[in-house]
């Protein structure tokens, strides 16, 4: 008997030790690389997403990839040239990596599998999106997060200084308005300690993002149609940057130090209760609430519409921030990447997001029909604004043109005429754009 | 059997005597000797080599796409009409001169200050190397930070000492902002100097001191006509060396202004990163960094030389 039962127990050992390298061998292990994970609350996230995922296939091992959110385009390129890097990627904003990345061939041609899948696979994102993701025809990345551009003001100090705290500014020139009343010495020293307004200044993606929603509200735009020369010589242009720099320079309602000021710097400062306003998205709120979390942010932070420019009614006025998953052209891997990608971008995964990081998404299914987010506060009034926001150019040349923008901006905030640097900017950005255009094609004059 | 005559052959490498043929034992020896420093080489030409050759021939062709056949030397002839990379040039020049200069000035008198007997030196040895040891990006944190307009430590003392009326912008201010770089780098790399300098100094002779007293030398008469005579040499090392990693300071410009504002302290190593890394001109940040370096070899010449004559 004994012996019959050493003889089943041998047997189903050697069964085991015969199969299990089999299935570890089918195992294949695939990298995901996400800024993210370097948030306490989106690495739980996205490691209880990657879990989830692991038990639905359990044939694919997912490794994450931890990397800086400043320094992830650098590292991917590196990687991509040595011909190496994570099988898939999530990148954003899209307009500082997707023109580089895609003209430069290191993405993988998702049209294929997109293509296997069902028909219409596609609709459920925002056709915007699609369309910023694709180049030559071809897609290379599905949109994640998709958030507006909007103003978020403290209702705290609004009340304190004798503003309605439910009303915030409509327009640019009541903004000014507000932030002159908001501008003041609150401990009594006889030195400003609150400023009304802040700004990001410092050479920065982050500066894009704050500094567009202005130039769009007064009816300006970077770039001509075609992408061949600047369009920013236009007298709405120049009156959107003047208005920027003024507020600086002019009315003192910005507080010091704007040229070094990054996005991380203000919302510091707006957790500090040293700026009353900022222009922001659905990532502001949960971080001033993790820089402070013994204040009652949830009645204190409100989000609207931006301004626009007094008596117009602009059709865009904002610009949104995307972020998207892509997969590597390096890849040994491809069908369990499309797989992991596809899955980071369902509906379920994105409302996952939405419910633990507050961040909206590129989907139309979600950001337009999850009731979460049609209840919500913040992000009813963010998703709201997307039908109103537009991206900036996706094409290759727009870090350096931002760069352009954002330098000659520098100039105007540190005391010098705008017109001058505005118009360096103009011809700058016409000589990076110069292998645009055909033979003797010449730019208007600024 | 161990009775190597190695004496034999000293100060004239592996020849033995002037005009002899070598032996047979030295040619082996020469011959382990370089067998066992060939992975040195090896792995300083993959990890240096490579990548310097690389850059070079980048700059004259995209050599990833193109290949050899699409020689250029247009990113050369940009470089030269190119107002950014000019005046970057000139910024370069500027920052690292003066954060050689007070390098100088501040570690050769930590140096004599931390050779004289002052008590407790060992310690105040250790505390003056201290910055030494602060990495490039910490060091511009740090420094950031304290440079705040609002919440920094500089502007709360300077206010509180009511030696300001409200808070300076050092990092804003295009005057302010590379003399506020410059002190930063000051902090974190005069130690060097220092070491090298400290060195020097232990290295006089104490009789030539004494000599000088005994002919009525002050003390400001010793330093010029004992110390730095003495000092020349290591002076000039501890300069040459300084110049070369101070041309490519990058952790510590990067971390505090990203060469802003306004490209107010953009020097060649952050311009040419940005080329590189943030707009993806390979072949044009490629030109840019085979002209630093070409600049540094020039002021490496006399150090490389000197090394060499005394080997």
């Amino acid at each position: 008997m004994k012996s019959r039962w050493c003889r089943v127990v041998g047997i189903v050992a050697l069964m085991c030790a015969l199969v299990a390298p089999a299935a570890t061998a089918q195992r294949v292990k695939i990298v995901l690389s996400n800024w993210h994970l370097v948030e306490p609350h989106w690495e739980k996230s996205i490691k209880e997403a990657v879990a989830e995922f692991m038990v639905r296939y359990p044939n694919i091992e997912v490794v994450l990839d931890y990397v800086s959110y400043a320094e992830k385009e650098t590292k991917y390129m590196t990687a991509i040239e040595a011909g190496v890097g994570p099988d898939v990627m999530h990148l954003g904003p899209a307009e500082i990596s997707f023109g580089l990345f895609a003209t430069r061939g290191y993405f993988r041609d998702l049209t294929p599998f997109i293509q296997a899948e069902a028909a219409g696979f596609l609709d459920a994102w925002y056709p915007g999106v699609v369309d910023a993701l694709s180049h030559e025809g071809k897609v290379y990345g599905l949109g994640n997060n998709y958030q507006a551009m909007v103003l978020m003001w403290n209702k705290r100090l609004f009340a304190e200084a004798g503003l309605d705290p439910e009303r915030p500014p409509q327009t640019w020139e009541e903004l000014l308005d507000y932030a002159k009343k908001l501008t003041r010495d609150r401990d009594g020293d006889g030195r400003i300690d609150t400023w009304g307004l802040g700004m990001v200044g410092r050479v920065d993606p982050g500066f894009q993002l704050r500094f567009t929603p202005i130039l769009f509200g007064f009816g300006a735009t970077y770039l001509s149609a075609d992408y061949r020369c600047a369009a920013i010589n236009t007298a709405a242009a120049k009156e959107a940057v003047k208005f920027f720099v003024d507020l600086f320079v002019t009315h003192g309602v910005v507080p010091p130090g704007v040229t070094d000021m990054t996005p991380g710097k203000v919302r510091e400062q707006f957790a500090a209760e040293k700026i009353a306003m900022k222009i922001t998205s659905a990532w502001g709120p949960p971080i001033v609430k993790s820089i402070r979390p013994d204040v009652d942010w949830d009645n204190i932070i409100g989000i609207a519409p931006v301004p626009v420019k007094a008596g117009t009614n602009p059709e865009i006025r904002t610009t949104a921030f995307l972020s998207y998953y892509a997969m590597n052209r390096n890849t040994k891997n491809p069908k369990e990447s499309w797989e992991l990608l596809k899955f980071l971008t369902s509906k379920e995964a994105q409302e996952k997001w939405f419910r633990d990081a507050r961040v909206l998404s590129a989907r139309r299914d979600v950001s337009q029909q999850y009731q979460l987010i049609l209840d919500d506060p913040y992000a009813k009034v963010i998703g709201a604004e997307l039908s109103r926001a537009a991206m900036v150019p996706m094409i290759p040349e727009w870090p350096q043109i931002i760069e352009a923008i954002n330098v000659a901006v520098q100039k105007g905030l540190l005391g010098q005429p705008v017109d001058p640097a505005w118009r360096d900017a103009y011809l700058q950005i016409n000589d990076i754009l110069a292998g645009r255009r055909r033979a003797g094609e010449r730019c208007p004059a600024y | 059997m161990n009775a190597v005559p190695l004496t034999k052959s000293k100060g004239r490498g592996c020849l033995g005597r002037r005009g002899s043929p070598p032996s047979s034992l030295h040619r082996r020896h020469t011959r382990q000797g370089l067998a066992f420093i060939l992975p040195c080489f090896v792995l300083l030409g993959l990890v240096l080599g490579f990548p310097m050759v690389v850059a070079f021939v980048n700059s004259f062709t995209p050599l990833w796409s193109r290949g050899l056949s699409g020689f250029t030397i247009d990113y050369y002839r940009r470089l030269l009409q190119d107002p950014i990379f000019l005046n970057s040039l000139v910024r370069t020049v500027y920052f690292v001169g003066a954060t050689v200069a007070l390098h100088l000035v501040l570690g050769l008198g930590m140096a004599l200050v931390l050779n004289s007997a002052i008590r407790a030196r060992r310690l105040f040895r250790i505390v003056a190397l201290l910055p030494w040891t602060v990495p490039d990006v910490v060091a511009g944190l740090v420094w950031g930070w304290m440079y705040d307009p609002l919440s920094g430590i500089l502007n709360d003392a300077l206010l509180r000492l009511g030696v300001i009326a409200s808070p300076i912008e050092w990092l804003a201010t295009p005057s302010l902002v590379m003399p506020s770089v410059i002190l930063a780098d000051v902090w974190r790399g005069y130690p060097f100097v220092m070491l090298v300098l400290l060195a020097g100094l232990q290295a006089i002779p104490k009789e030539e001191y004494e000599a000088a007293k005994v002919d009525g030398a002050n003390a400001f008469q010793e330093f010029f006509h004992v110390t730095l005579p003495h000092l020349g040499r290591m002076i000039a090392i501890a300069t040459i060396l300084d110049v070369i990693w101070q041309a490519r300071r990058f952790g510590l410009i990067w971390v505090m202004t990203e060469g802003g504002p306004a490209r107010s302290t953009e020097i060649l190593s952050v311009l040419a990163y940005r080329q590189y890394f943030k707009f993806f001109n390979f072949e044009y940040a490629s030109a840019m960094a085979v002209v630093l370096a070409l600049i540094l070899v020039v002021v490496g010449l006399p150090y490389v030389r000197a090394v060499a004559r005394r080997a």
